[in-house]
């Protein structure tokens, strides 16, 4: 089963998807604090997850008020699943809980009508309500329908007893002589004992009769918080502009992704994300470019919309067919690593190893992020060239971000960052000098973050010395650089 | 029944009952307007918790709070167990307290009821709201105590003051600092508010005659200003009175060289109410209070015990 720890959901941007969504009710938001994924075993029922929130997004134009109704209604709903069990533990329940009990009724009342418009557009399959309309009965025998919650005279010949004499009670202690008011008063108490026994009695005949709709309640509170889900996912899907995966057997298609967190990031700053595109099958694949070159943000970024579509999401990409996995395995780094007491590149190996545990357990996708960075070249190199060689025969897409020499050639697929392929040095080199400024920043802005597939065999770009070239490096050293590039 | 609050409150929408101390006589002010507007809608609740039959901090008996049929009350849930009317309940506000969520309830018969209501402003707002909505006429908040019952003024349109010889033992003393109260409660609404403003006070005044206190308005900061002149004939607001630190002396010495201290947030001080009996043993001469407190503000001033009969 897939499980992602909270730093790896924020890491990859996922967090930032969540805390865009805004569930209504108690029930919709537990569906997002406690997301779950659908192991290969649901593909039914993500396939219809995936098609109705295909089709809720595909109708958010037309059915944006009934959404906005459905929603309000949403926001309404108290989470009564305590009061249900206490139910059905026999407990008698008090005017406050069978309130909301009535209110929940209510609401879900309400719900159906709305439902019902919006699977007229968007055909929703395996979703519905049951009708409250009997156990509304229970709580409101008159049938008023008022949001309040009372028991009327009429519930009992007895209470309706009890009540008039309180009344009548009530009227002799405005106008009795003060003498006689204690008197009064304690009468008084003595039939409001009665009134709370013969309450207590008729609210615990109102729990017997309502005992029977307890799975119905329990179901519409689980139908509820799907239908909250659902809208605000068919949102999202509006908002990112995102695709239904197709669902494959093994392999991995994701063209022309984005990265929601950092698309609005850049956006902020007057920027774009350049979209990713990758096509990868069991086995290793490998990205490889410089440094500041954006390896990260691919691997985050595959990582977020495969996590998305295995929820139950449709996913940022303009294209997208996607097998269903028993786990994913991130190995980022990052500065937690260090914590641990381990060395960095000591801790890496262990949670390399507990990672592999579980992907053997099961078709996986498995990330690695400049595995071995914290190690020299050479020995770096060697590590991460035997990984991926039994990268390439485990039951995973496994795919390495890595800057290491002669890794990529033993992987199943190899992809190369853009960088700074298509840029002429000598433009940068005179904005530069006109613009003067941050050097940095004006090649990060040239640097393309996009992928391409490298065919047959291809050593890592030489990115570092077209940089150098452009920040105006020393000459003399510059023109060492170049000889030893020739050699 | 002889009208003596009714008319005093009736063009407040909503109306907070505040008290100098424990025992000053709120409870008995409340049920007297209650029962003044008996066939009304009112709304009630209270800061925080109150109510209770006896006193917690100085365990003397306290009357009980009680409410004739459709008024709305909110409440604490384990409050509401208490009360002895039959009950509609009306809506559940998710307010929380150490009582429990504060729920709305009808009462559907007269009875007693025990207040626990919110302790945070805009939720009292909220709920002030909210009985308007569901139809009452008029809000009354059982209201906080001493110099904490000056934020009342952001929730209510109407104050009713009440002190008691509980508050000390020295008359003069209770009129002194009652009539300080009344008179921070009793400020200026201001008309115009200054433009908010990070230069240093004397500046601002000396260059506008006029200024928006950001923050409280204590001694330390009045005193300079009124010895370096800058204060003449000025005009000094403040957001609410409870921004107001200041000595009696220093609030004459601001009415001497004709100060305009004014509130953006304004409500009304409608009367004061003297309790002559303290919880603690001794009493004050009725007249002599009542007089005495009279002369000291511009409202009418009520003895509860005369009120309670």
């Amino acid at each position: 089963m897939i499980s992602i720890g909270f730093d790896d959901k924020e890491r990859i941007g996922l967090r930032y998807v969540l805390d865009s969504l805004h569930p209504c009710s108690p029930f919709g938001q537990e569906r997002v604090r406690k997301l779950r994924f659908y192991t290969p075993k649901e593909r039914g029922a993500l396939e219809t997850e995936l098609d109705n929130t295909d089709r809720a997004a595909a109708s958010a134009d037309v059915l944006k008020q009934v959404y906005d109704r459905i929603m309000t209604v949403l926001c309404q709903l108290k989470d009564i699943r305590g009061s249900l069990q206490r139910l059905r533990d026999g407990a008698v329940l008090d005017h406050v809980e069978l309130f909301e009990i009535k209110g929940f009724l209510l609401r879900i009342a309400d719900l159906r009508p709305l439902f019902d418009r919006m699977n007229e557009a968007a055909a929703i399959e395996e979703l519905s309500f049951s009708d409250p309309e009997d156990a509304l009965n229970v709580l409101d025998p008159e049938q008023t329908r008022s949001r309040g919650f009372y028991i009327p005279d009429s519930a009992s010949e007895a209470l309706r007893a009890i009540r008039a004499e309180k009344k009548r009670l009530e009227a002799r202690l405005y106008e009795a002589p003060e003498a006689e008011k204690d008197a009064i008063r304690a009468e008084r108490t003595r039939v409001c004992a009665e009134e709370e026994t013969e309450e207590r009695a008729i609210r615990a005949g109102m729990c017997k009769a309502l005992l029977p709709f307890v799975p119905a309640m329990l179901a519409d509170a689980d139908a509820a918080g799907r239908l909250d889900f659902l809208i605000q996912k068919a949102l999202f899907a509006v908002r990112y502009h995102c695709v239904r995966p197709a669902i494959t057997e093994t392999a991995l298609e994701l063209t022309g992704m984005i990265n929601p967190e950092l698309c609005d990031l850049l956006q902020e700053k007057g920027r774009a994300f350049v979209p990713v595109s990758i096509a990868t099958d069991r086995g290793a694949t490998v990205i490889t470019g410089a440094n500041m070159g954006g390896k990260s943000v691919a691997m985050k970024t595959v990582a977020l919309n495969v996590l998305l579509f295995s929820a139950g999401f449709p996913v940022c990409a303009k294209r997208a067919k996607l097998p269903m996995f028993e786990s994913v395995q991130m190995l980022f780094d990052d500065a937690q690593s260090m914590q641990s007491g381990l060395s960095g590149f000591g801790s890496e190996i262990v949670r390399f190893n507990e990672a592999l545990n579980e992907v053997e357990k099961g078709y996986s996708l498995f990330l690695l992020d400049e595995f071995a960075r914290g190690t020299n070249p050479d020995e770096g190199a060697a590590i991460v060239q035997a990984v991926t060689r039994c990268l390439n025969d485990a039951n995973a897409i496994s795919i390495l971000a890595t800057h290491y020499d002669g890794v990529a050639e033993f992987a199943r697929v190899h992809y190369q960052i853009i960088g700074l392929r298509d840029i002429d040095p000598d433009a940068i080199r005179s904005e530069l000098s006109v613009s003067g400024g941050d050097g940095v920043a004006v090649i990060a802005r040239h640097m393309n973050y996009g992928l391409y597939r490298v065919e047959g065999k291809a050593d890592c770009p030489k990115d570092a010395l077209n940089i150098c070239r452009m920040l105006s490096l020393k000459p003399e050293i510059l023109e060492r650089v170049e000889q030893a590039y020739k050699q | 029944m002889q009208a003596v609050f009714k008319d005093l409150t009736a063009d407040v929408r909503t109306l907070s009952i505040v008290g100098m101390c424990k025992n000053a006589g709120k409870t008995t002010v409340l049920n007297r307007l209650l029962a003044e507007s008996r066939g009304r809608v009112l709304g009630l609740t209270s800061i925080g918790r109150d109510g209770e039959s006896t006193d917690i901090v100085t365990g003397t008996e306290k009357p009980g709070i009680y409410v004739s049929e459709g008024t709305l009350i909110a409440t604490a849930k384990d409050m509401l167990d208490l009360s002895d009317i039959t009950r509609e309940i009306v809506h559940t506000t998710g307010i929380p307290t150490p009582l429990g969520e504060v729920i709305v309830v009808r009462a559907k018969s007269a009875g007693n009821v025990q207040l626990a209501g919110p302790s945070i402003t805009s939720q009292l707002k909220g709920l002030s709201d909210l009985f308007f909505s569901l139809g009452a006429e008029q809000t009354i908040i059982d209201g906080a105590l001493g110099r904490k019952s000056l934020g009342a003024r952001a929730v209510a349109d109407g104050v009713i003051l009440c002190t008691g010889a509980s508050y000390d033992m020295r008359m003069e003393k209770v009129v002194a600092d009652t009539a300080s109260i009344f008179r921070i409660m009793n400020l200026k609404k201001a008309e115009f508010v200054p433009a908010e403003s990070d230069r240093p006070l004397n500046e601002v005044l000396r260059e506008h005659g006029e200024a928006l206190v950001p923050g409280a308005l204590t001694d330390a900061a009045v005193v300079p200003l009124l010895k370096s002149g800058a204060l003449k004939n000025a005009r000094l607001v403040v957001k609410d009175p409870s921004k107001v630190l200041l000595s009696p002396d220093t609030l004459d010495k601001l009415a001497i060289r004709k100060v305009s201290l004014e509130t953006v947030e304004a409500a009304k001080a409608l009367c004061v109410t003297v309790n002559p009996v303290s919880a603690y043993g001794w009493k004050f001469d009725p007249d002599a209070f009542r007089r005495a407190m009279a002369a000291a503000v511009n409202v009418p001033v009520i003895n509860v015990k005369e009120a309670a009969e």
